[in-house]
C-alpha cells in the first residue's frame, strides 16, 4: 500500500468535508468555538489543529453561512456562538443530497 | 480584553509570550479584526483550560496552547481572508501589497494581480523618466519592424520615438486600464 498517497487522499478528504461536518453540527443548536471543537472530536476521528477551525468559521461567515455573536460569561471571558443562517440551513440540504448522492454511485461501483 | 492570570510565574509568562505571538501574526490588520482574533484565541484558551483534567496550571496552559495549534500555522488563513476583505475594501497599496503577500500561495490569480500591479508601478516610474529624460524614454520603432516601449539608456541610431509629449497621457490611459483590470480580478478572486 502507498501509505504517502493514502494520507494525502485523506488529507484532501478532511479539507473538504470539515465545513459540511461543522454545518451538520450547527444545525442542531448554537455552538461556540472550543465547544463545536469538541463535537467535532466527539463525532468524528478527524484530528486537527483546533485553531484551524477558526479560518474556516470565518469563511463561512464571509459567505453568510453562518452568523456569530459574543455573549458575556461571568467570568468575563464572553463567548463566541456561532449559528447557521436561513441560506446556510439551505446550503446544508443541498450538500447532504449531494453527499447521498456520491455515497450511493461510491457504493455502486464498489460492489 | 480580560488576559487569563495565573497563580504560577511560568504560566504566566507561557500565556503572555503565546499572546505576543498572536498580536504579531496580526499586527498587519485593523485593530477591530486584531481585537477579535485575539478575544477568540483568548475564549478558546480560557474554556479549554477549563474543560482541563486535573494536573499542574503550566501542564494545563501548555496542553490547550498545543492543541490550538501555532498562531503563525493556525491563524494564517484568517488574517490572509481578513487581509484581502480590507484590501479590497480600501485598495490602500500597502494593504494590497501584504494582502498579495499573505495569499501568493492560493494560486496562480494573485501571482497575475500581483504582476498587473507591478505592471501599474513600472507605467507610473515611466512617467516620471520621461520628464527627466524625455529623449530616451517613449514608443521606439526602428526601421519600421522592431518595437521598444519604455527606456533606453543609449540610443542606437536610426530609432524614431513616436509618442512624443503623447506618452505620458498614453502610460496615464494604460495605469487606469489595468488599475480597473486588477480591481476585477481582485473581486473576482475575493468572491471565489
Amino acid at each position: 500500500m502507498n501509505t504517502e498517497f493514502v494520507q494525502n487522499w485523506f488529507s484532501q478528504v478532511k479539507k473538504g468535508t470539515l465545513s459540511y461536518i461543522i454545518l451538520i453540527i450547527l444545525n442542531e443548536k448554537e455552538y461556540y468555538g472550543y465547544e463545536l471543537v469538541q463535537e467535532i472530536k466527539i463525532h468524528t476521528t478527524l484530528e486537527v489543529a483546533e485553531g484551524t477551525l477558526y479560518p474556516l468559521l470565518n469563511r463561512l461567515k464571509t459567505d453568510g453561512i453562518v452568523e456569530s455573536k459574543w455573549i458575556e460569561q461571568e467570568s468575563g471571558i464572553p463567548r463566541k456562538y456561532y449559528t447557521l443562517t436561513a441560506d446556510g440551513r439551505e446550503t446544508l440540504r443541498e450538500m447532504k443530497k449531494i453527499w447521498l448522492n456520491l455515497g450511493s454511485a461510491i457504493n455502486k461501483i464498489q460492489k | 480584553m480580560k488576559k487569563l492570570s495565573f497563580t504560577t510565574p511560568t504560566a504566566q509568562k507561557i500565556y503572555n509570550d503565546y499572546f505576543n505571538r498572536v498580536s504579531r501574526c496580526t499586527r498587519t490588520l485593523p485593530e477591530d479584526d486584531q481585537r477579535e482574533i485575539m478575544m477568540e484565541v483568548n475564549s478558546h484558551i480560557y474554556e479549554a483550560t477549563l474543560a482541563a483534567t486535573p494536573q499542574t496550571e503550566v501542564d494545563i496552559l501548555v496542553d490547550a496552547l498545543e492543541s490550538f495549534g501555532a498562531p503563525e500555522v493556525v491563524l494564517q488563513a484568517l488574517v490572509a481572508d481578513k487581509k484581502v476583505k480590507q484590501a479590497t475594501r480600501t485598495f490602500n497599496p500597502r494593504h494590497v501589497i501584504q494582502a498579495l503577500y499573505l495569499n501568493i500561495s492560493n494560486g496562480v490569480g494573485f501571482v497575475l494581480f500581483g504582476v498587473i500591479y507591478l505592471l501599474i508601478v513600472a507605467f507610473g516610474t515611466l512617467i516620471v523618466f520621461k520628464l527627466i529624460y524625455p529623449q530616451h524614454t517613449g514608443l521606439f520603432i526602428r526601421e519600421g519592424h522592431s518595437f521598444a516601449f519604455g527606456f533606453i539608456s543609449e540610443l542606437p541610431g536610426g530609432l524614431t520615438e513616436l509618442l512624443g509629449n503623447w506618452f505620458i497621457p498614453v502610460v496615464a490611459v494604460l495605469m487606469v486600464v489595468f488599475y480597473f483590470l486588477n480591481t476585477l480580478l481582485f473581486r473576482l478572486l475575493k468572491r471565489k
